[in-house]
């Protein structure tokens, strides 16, 4: 039997559904698309909240890390990526987006900020609404590849099925 | 002969009338007013301005729009200007400011109904007494400029508060104010104010109401649903305000009742009544209201103010629990029965002719509640009413789940009850004791589900078993931190010696149920800082226990020294902690506190590891009283929902040009470590916030001895929790002296590989690379005239 085509646009609304921001809501965003996206930035941060037990995502983080994508590990999900060998800096995600709409802020590389803040495996409520400072007062492109739908971030997945998540991650890092 | 506020007339002399208003006492008279008694919105602008300017405020709007006047809605998205001209920036600030100040009047308003409540009672001259303190109203005297000796000495401070209250709100009209700093310099100002009107309604209860006045060893009380002895008529208090409720007890002491009625209190009021006498027992905090409404055992509900739910009336009546509310804040639409007979009012509630009665004659409350539940208890017992389904019920309701999911895009914390549904239906019941817990009980799950199942009454039926084993114990709130435990303590908090004071408080919207907290304050306690705590967060320390079955209170006393935990009392006693560290600058310092905040403010910020958790924080209330902490030099972290308050004040330690201080003793500039480095942020797990509470206690006053204390304790909780030795611990090292015992060479090596230091290693000496040196007679100040032979 063929495999269920897989859409990641689909069930976009918010995930807890009081939380609708505004006019400006996320684009629905088809894995494949995300994973161009992601691969086009010229500074781009992957950022980690401590969500991150369900089965498969940790690897999928080593993937997008060995491609050459700086990590910062919010909350407390550090210890896991470096019990996986993953090289993270640790920093409090309140912290990380005030710091991000600092224009003299230089990175955690001391090369400067990032273009592209790249969200998942958090805590959903908390980054929704970190991501609404970013959204507000910076430039920086806001790509949420968590397992549900983040209004607040300029493209994010829509809310997806424990299964998909993983295979729309999957085809994300593909186009790395 | 004493002279009283009052009005006179004279004998013989018509048309003559003498009015003594305000009776300044002589001691009073003789004490400086110091540089700014009762501020105006403008007097401490200039200390807010020093706060913002190294604490930026950072907003995360929850919404993007304004939809305050009729030019809008305008969609501010990416910092625009709607049609008044204000901006996002500007408009999130005036949304935290007036919330802040939603929270100020209700503690402010709670003060005032209280004090009119106990003048009416004990008179104006009633003398206050906070135990053995000559420092009794240390915020109102830092404030105010003044200092209380009746209740009625708190008249002008409230008519203050009030005035300032209403100042500030004129602000909030579209058109006016377009700076967010300058917001923010509001949302301080209520933040100072609302811990003051706070103060007043502690202290005049304290005084007039005999609750314990720094008293150390409180006596324990039992805690919890499963506490509730539901086979006597169960009276449960709901809210903030002991004023109605005392007459309850009163008349249940007087009828010898305690025995035949069970008395409990849920939210803050639970806390007061234990204080005021400890036959009261505590259900629990705010999490339990509709829960432990739709348990169907209280046979009677009293409401006062503040955290009560607006649905009580509507969830009571489908229960046939009566309601009797009791202040102007709550009225549900009941029929205002003041000056009816209780007999009749009794009869119409049991009839059930009418839901409930609005009753402002506490006498007759203290009389109609306790006598309206002894009625109402048997009736309802023998009918059995309750809103939890029975076993077959709950199974049918179990199976009918889909598992569509939109009871977990409903809940606040996204909890997977459609597994815990699925589980059940199956028989497995583990996953709703685990979510009883979680769940905060709002009930916005009910709403959602498609199938109408009754959601959190099928979580509590699921976790029926677990909730009948719900029995902690709660020390009773102390009160004030007494003078003399302030001299014993104070020079180890400004040294650092005691690592710091980690005030556990606020409200139980955790992202992970309440065990949270308990964990976070057994690690704090077995490391010897102080833990205090009040509130909703003071009943959920209680609620869980050790392998021996003891809690956190039967562990740990409650003197105000190192690994101590403290229960100060209800949420108006978070004064008290605010205030223990004016009374540290005052009695440790020598400080003249007297209308002097930015002094005493600047003293705390610099010199006083104390931090605030409000890991559950939900209301207005929360937010204005870390606000006004953050005036006062206090740090403050909240939890994951934290965010949704707006607004945070978060400092950047790579930007060194904002970490430069005075040394007062001759205006040089020092640049100082970031310590401490936020004034209110948020964490996401209570593995982060642990190490985070560590690292807010430093202090550039610490010495050695207290820095090498601190950083340990900092390096230690990062690598248990975090898994990595801190990446700035080094930026708190100023000389080798501050670097822990244990790993000394270890990390003295790292300072030299990794860091470029300088060591010499035959003395196990840093030569060279700490941003400052130590200096004990550093006297850091951020505020000029403060320097000495500075002119104002």
């Amino acid at each position: 039997m063929a495999a269920k085509v897989l859409d990641t646009t689909r069930n976009a609304v918010p995930f807890d559904r009081a939380n609708v921001p505004g006019p400006k809501m996320a684009k629905a965003v088809q894995a494949e698309m995300a994973g161009k996206l992601i691969s086009k930035a010229k500074r781009p941060l992957l950022i980690i909240g401590s969500a991150i037990s369900e089965e498969g995502i940790v690897d999928v983080i080593k993937s997008m890390a060995e491609k050459g994508i700086p990590v910062a590990a919010t909350g407390s999900s550090l210890k896991r990526l470096k019990d996986e060998g993953i090289e993270a800096s640790y920093v409090n995600l309140h912290a990380l987006v005030s710091y991000l709409k600092d224009p003299n802020w230089k990175g955690f590389d001391g090369n400067g900020g990032y273009d592209t803040a790249i969200f998942l495996g958090h805590t959903y409520y908390y980054a929704s609404q970190l991501m609404s400072t970013l959204k507000n007062f910076t430039k920086i492109k806001i790509i949420s590849i968590d397992r549900h739908y983040h209004p607040n971030a300029q493209q994010s997945f829509g809310n997806l099925k424990p299964e998909d998540f993983i295979r729309a991650l999957d085809v994300v890092i593909a186009q790395l | 002969m004493s002279i009283k506020k009052n009005r006179f007339t004279i004998e013989n002399l018509e048309n003559v009338q003498i009015n003594i208003g305000r009776v300044v006492s002589s001691h009073e008279a003789k004490e400086s007013e110091g540089p700014t008694p009762a501020p105006e919105i403008h007097d401490l602008r200039d200390w807010d301005m020093k706060l913002l300017e190294r604490y930026e405020p950072v907003y995360s709007p929850v919404c993007d729009m304004c939809c305050y006047c009729t030019y809008g809605k305008c969609d501010l998205t990416g910092n625009k200007e709607g049609a008044c001209g204000i901006d996002m920036e500007a408009h999130q600030a005036r949304e935290t400011m007036l919330k802040g100040l939603t929270g100020t009047a209700a503690h402010s308003a709670h003060g005032r109904h209280l004090l009119n409540n106990l003048i009416e009672r004990f008179g104006e001259d009633f003398p206050i007494d906070v135990g053995p303190s000559n420092l009794k109203a240390p915020l109102t005297q830092t404030i105010m400029g003044i200092k209380p000796e009746t209740i009625g000495d708190f008249i002008p401070v409230l008519d203050y508060i009030e005035e300032q209250i209403t100042q500030l709100l004129a602000t909030a009209h579209t058109g006016q104010e377009g700076s967010a700093l300058d917001f923010e310099s509001k949302a301080l100002h209520a933040g100072m104010l609302d811990h003051m009107g706070m103060e007043v309604a502690d202290i005049i209860q304290v005084s007039c109401l005999g609750m314990p006045k720094s008293q150390e060893d409180t006596p324990l009380v039992d805690i919890g649903m499963g506490s509730i002895d539901s086979t006597k008529p169960v009276l449960l208090c709901i809210g903030h305000n002991i004023a109605a409720v005392a007459y309850i007890m009163d008349y249940m002491e007087e009828h010898d009742l305690f025995d035949k009625i069970e008395l409990a209190g849920l939210c803050c009021t639970a806390h007061d009544m234990t204080r005021y006498n400890e036959n009261a027992k505590i259900v629990g905090p705010m999490s339990k209201q509709l829960k432990y409404i739709r348990s169907g055992i209280p046979d009677v509900i009293v409401v006062d103010e503040q955290c009560v739910r607006a649905d009580v009336l509507r969830e009571a009546s489908k229960l046939h629990i009566p309601v009797i509310a009791t202040n102007d804040k709550i009225m549900y639409g009941l029929s205002n029965r003041s000056k009816d007979e209780v007999d009749d009012i009794i009869q119409d509630l049991i009839s059930g002719d009418q839901q409930g009665a609005l009753l402002f004659d506490y006498e007759k409350v203290g009389e109609l509640a306790p006598r309206l539940a002894l009625k109402m208890g048997p009736i309802r017992k023998e009918m059995g009413i309750t809103a939890l389904p029975d076993d077959e019920e709950f199974k049918k309701l179990t199976s009918s789940c889909s598992q569509c999911g939109a009871c977990v895009i409903g809940c606040p914390n996204g909890l997977d009850i459609d597994k815990a549904m699925e589980a059940a239906a199956g028989g497995d019941l583990t996953l709703f004791e685990e979510l009883h817990d979680k769940c905060n009980g709002c009930g916005r799950c009910d709403f959602e589900c498609p199938k109408g199942i009754p959601i959190l009454n099928v979580i509590e039926k699921g976790a029926l078993k677990f909730i009948r084993e719900e029995k902690g114990k709660v020390r009773i709130g102390r009160g004030q931190i007494g003078d003399p435990e302030i001299r014993e303590e104070g020079r180890n908090l400004v040294l650092g010696t005691t690592p710091g004071i980690i005030a556990i408080v606020g409200c139980p919207n955790y992202p992970d149920g309440s065990h949270d907290i308990y964990e976070i304050a057994e690690e704090m306690l077995q490391r010897s800082y102080i833990v205090v705590t009040s509130g909703c967060s003071a009943m959920d320390l209680g609620m869980h226990k050790d392998d021996e079955g003891k809690t956190l209170y039967e562990r740990y006393s409650g003197r105000f020294i190192k690994g101590n935990l403290l229960n100060i009392g209800s949420c108006v006693s978070n004064a008290h902690i605010s205030a223990t560290t004016i009374k540290v600058a005052a009695i440790f310092a020598g400080r003249d506190i007297n209308g002097n905040f930015e002094e005493i403010a600047d003293y705390v910020l610099n010199r006083i590891g104390a931090v605030g958790l409000a890991w559950g924080a939900y209301s207005q209330k929360a937010l204005t009283i870390g606000t006004g902490c953050n005036r006062l030099g206090i740090p403050v972290v909240l939890g994951p929902h934290g965010p949704k308050y707006r607004r945070a004040y978060l400092g950047k330690p790579y930007n060194k040009d904002k970490w430069n201080m005075m040394d007062a003793r001759d205006g040089s500039v020092q640049n100082v470590e970031p310590a401490p480095e936020h004034m209110l942020i948020s964490a996401e797990t209570k593995a982060e916030v642990m190490p985070m509470l560590a690292k807010l206690c430093f202090r550039p006053s610490d010495n050695n001895l207290g820095r090498m204390i601190k950083l340990t304790h900092y390096i230690e909780m990062s690598e248990k929790y975090l898994g990595v030795l801190p990446d700035d611990w080094y930026i708190y090292v100023r000389s080798e002296a501050d670097l822990p015992l244990a790993k000394k060479e270890q990390l003295l090596k790292k300072l030299e590989e990794e860091h470029g230091w300088k060591i010499d290693w035959d003395k196990k000496k840093i030569l060279e690379g700490p941003t400052r040196k130590v200096d004990v007679s550093f006297q850091p100040t951020n505020v000029p005239r403060l320097v000495k032979g500075a002119t104002e």
